[in-house]
């Protein structure tokens, strides 16, 4: 009721304004993906026609390989079962996992250690760990590739995870950080005077508190391990690939036809976690990024 | 059982000495209140007691025990901040309860012993709230709540009254007061405002700048203070100071002039009375100055004279009338004053 009141007295020109730029920006944004899910169902020689781009809206070759059907799975299933990227997706799992919650261990025992330490040395260390969040990701590839080699731990998932942590956890340490600094002292001190030891307090009082702020750093940890490339393509062998690298795979190799449409279908399943993700975090993401003072 | 004896307790920040050379013993069951004005050090003094601030210099004893390096949970003391500290994320139930779940109380006794707590502040109706939605008041009375639901060694109460309306604020006073004679717990209870100190008090410790001024029931506070400071902090309207000389027991300044004097000083002194102490003259009063201020209190009236540079308060019956210039003599008996080293400010007679 009261918006419709709002938009009552809003001039006829304003609203035309921002709904035309609402669209716009919708277009822009969204063009992109919504294009991609579409053509993902198509055939090579229609998503990319030399011929006319309307091939990838109409699917004139996709129709004339598919008995009429204008949509095809076969890059689904060229993607999922011939070049089997559910080994991907798995090994992307048991690392995106592993990164955000060893990211998360860390970053919330060292955040709260550093938050509540007092100490110069404390500030010495989150200056420090930004100056390594600062390196380009490459350099640390690099200078671990020959020692990896050299220890026979080069190509597996473990060695990808512990790299992938060392570049996530500084910027998880400062994050976590800040959101324990906005959390008063008193409560930490009255549950220690109830009756907690410091971890206690820490368990039982604090990460309560903390919890939309650790979940929106988890899903920044989440998303840089889920996103790498740099890393994983660098560390790991053929058989171990996560999914990025493995999309960059099906690009690579372009004598079979068809490889690029397994491309497109990987991207278009690997983005589906993502939306549900954001989906059922919403709430603690949004309260997590506009966190400041708890009220006591 | 739970006496708490502090050994020349200090504590430095870098250079800045918070608390200085603090000694006290403080009796099981006793109430004890400290009181300065803000930034003196009470806080920080209560801090050390609890545990939550490292002693840089010095002892504190719970009972027979050494607690410079024990746990706050393991020194048994419960407390109120001054600023609540109460858990965010949980009711007003559950924030009282939380310390029986913390220490293990068997589960069958908490609601009786919550719903006690919380019956002593009158918080009955908000115990399903959050914190969040309550007010300043309402946040105090559970963080009280919070600290009586279980039977610790001791209380330690920073300012728990502060937010309060004033009515509430006696009545929340007197609760105080009943529930340190029902639970008998030694109690140590933070305030800057002497009425409550005046009240509540077994003892008070009167502080200023880190350091211990005084230490002693609140009538000793009140009839013999031992400086200057405590003179001019405790009562309302604080005591008449007035700078002087004196000799053979004879006090003078310019304005007023006492005799009798027992002290065998001479030189500059600093004399002090209070404001009740004085009563009008009709001839040769101590001092005779112009009426400054007539401040109509209802119980009494409040004469303001300049005397020796200072303004002098003079408490005189309610149906006294005088317009401001008119002369007033004012007779003071030497028996109620106070004389305090001139360059010190410490109690000499
Ligand atoms: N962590 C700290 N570092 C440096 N100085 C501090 C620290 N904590 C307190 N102080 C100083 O110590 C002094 C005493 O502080 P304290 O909190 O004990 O005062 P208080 O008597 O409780 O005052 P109030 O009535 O305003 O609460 C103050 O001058 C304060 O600035
Ligand atoms: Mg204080």
């Amino acid at each position: 009721m009261s918006q419709a009141t709002l938009s009552h007295k809003r001039p006829l020109g304003l609203t035309i304004l921002i709904t035309a730029f609402i669209v716009v920006w919708v277009i822009l944004a969204a063009f992109p993906f919504f294009w991609t899910v579409w053509g993902s169902f198509k055939v090579e020689p229609d998503f990319f026609s030399r011929e006319s781009w309307w091939n990838a809206i109409f699917g004139v070759y996709t129709q004339r390989q598919n008995d009429g059907s204008a949509f095809t799975g076969s890059g689904y299933y060229g993607a999922w079962v011939t070049r089997e990227f559910w080994r991907a997706v798995g090994n992307t799992a048991i690392v995106t996992v592993s990164v955000t919650v060893i990211s998360l261990t860390l970053g919330t025992l060292g955040g709260y250690a550093l938050a509540r330490s007092g100490q110069r040395y404390a500030f010495w260390i989150l200056i420090l760990a930004l100056v390594f969040r600062a390196m380009p990701h490459i350099t640390l590839v690099s200078g671990y590739l020959l020692p990896f080699f050299q220890l026979n731990i080069w190509g597996v998932l473990p060695t990808s995870i512990i790299v992938l942590v060392a570049i996530n956890q500084p910027f998880t340490l400062w994050m976590l950080h800040s959101f324990f600094l906005s959390i008063p002292k008193d409560l930490d001190e009255s549950a220690m005077v109830d009756g907690c030891s410091r971890f206690e307090a820490f368990r039982r009082v604090i990460i309560p508190v903390m919890w939309p702020g650790v979940v929106t750093t988890g899903l920044f940890s989440f998303l840089l391990a889920y996103n790498d490339f740099a890393v994983t393509s660098m560390l790991l062998s053929a058989d171990n690939q996560t999914m990025v690298p493995k999309i960059s795979s099906f690009l690579g190799s372009v004598q079979e036809q068809g490889n690029v449409m397994f491309a497109v279908a990987a991207v278009v399943s690997a983005t589906v976690p993502l939306f549900i993700l954001v989906l059922f975090f919403q709430r603690q993401i949004v309260s997590g990024l506009t966190a400041g003072a708890v009220k006591g | 059982m739970a006496q708490i004896r502090l050994k020349n307790v200090s504590k430095r920040w870098n250079n800045f000495v918070g608390v200085d050379n603090f000694n006290l013993d403080i009796a099981d069951q006793e109430f004890l209140v400290l009181l300065g004005p803000s930034g003196c050090g009470k806080t920080t003094t209560m801090r050390m007691i609890a545990g939550l601030e490292e002693i840089t210099e010095g002892e504190i004893w719970i009972g027979d025990r050494l607690v410079n390096k024990l746990e706050p949970k393991d020194r048994d003391i419960s407390m109120v901040f001054q600023s609540y500290g109460l858990y965010p994320n949980m009711t007003v139930y559950e924030n009282i309860r939380f310390p029986l779940k913390v220490r293990k109380v068997p589960q069958e006794q908490h609601h009786e012993r919550v719903m006690a707590a919380s019956k002593m502040v009158e918080l009955d109706d908000f115990l399903q709230r959050r914190p969040a939605a309550l007010s300043g008041g309402q946040r105090q009375r559970v963080a009280l709540a919070r600290a009586i639901v279980r039977e610790p060694n001791a209380f330690l109460m920073d300012e728990p009254l502060s937010n309060l309306d004033a009515k509430l604020r006696v009545s929340t006073r007197a609760q105080i007061k009943n529930l340190h004679h029902t639970l008998k717990r030694t109690t140590i209870y933070v305030t800057h405002d002497q009425i409550e100190a005046m009240t509540l008090a077994d003892r008070v410790v009167v502080m200023n700048k880190g350091l211990v001024q005084q230490v002693g029931t609140p009538m000793e506070i009140y009839d013999r203070p031992a400086n200057t400071f405590v003179a001019s902090f405790i009562g309302s309207p604080a005591m008449n100071l007035i700078q002087g000389s004196i000799e053979g027991g004879v006090f003078t300044a310019s304005g007023i002039r006492i005799e009798g004097l027992t002290s065998v000083a001479k030189g500059p002194v600093t004399l002090g009375f209070r404001a009740e102490d004085a009563t009008l003259a009709d001839s040769n009063g101590q001092i005779e100055a112009p009426i400054y201020t007539v401040e109509l209190l209802g119980e009494a009236t409040m004469l303001s004279m300049r005397v020796a540079g200072e303004l002098v308060s003079i408490k005189v019956g309610k149906d006294y009338r005088a317009e401001i210039g008119d002369m007033a003599r004012v007779a003071i008996p030497a028996a109620a004053c106070h004389l305090f080293d001139h360059s010190t400010g410490a109690r000499i007679a």
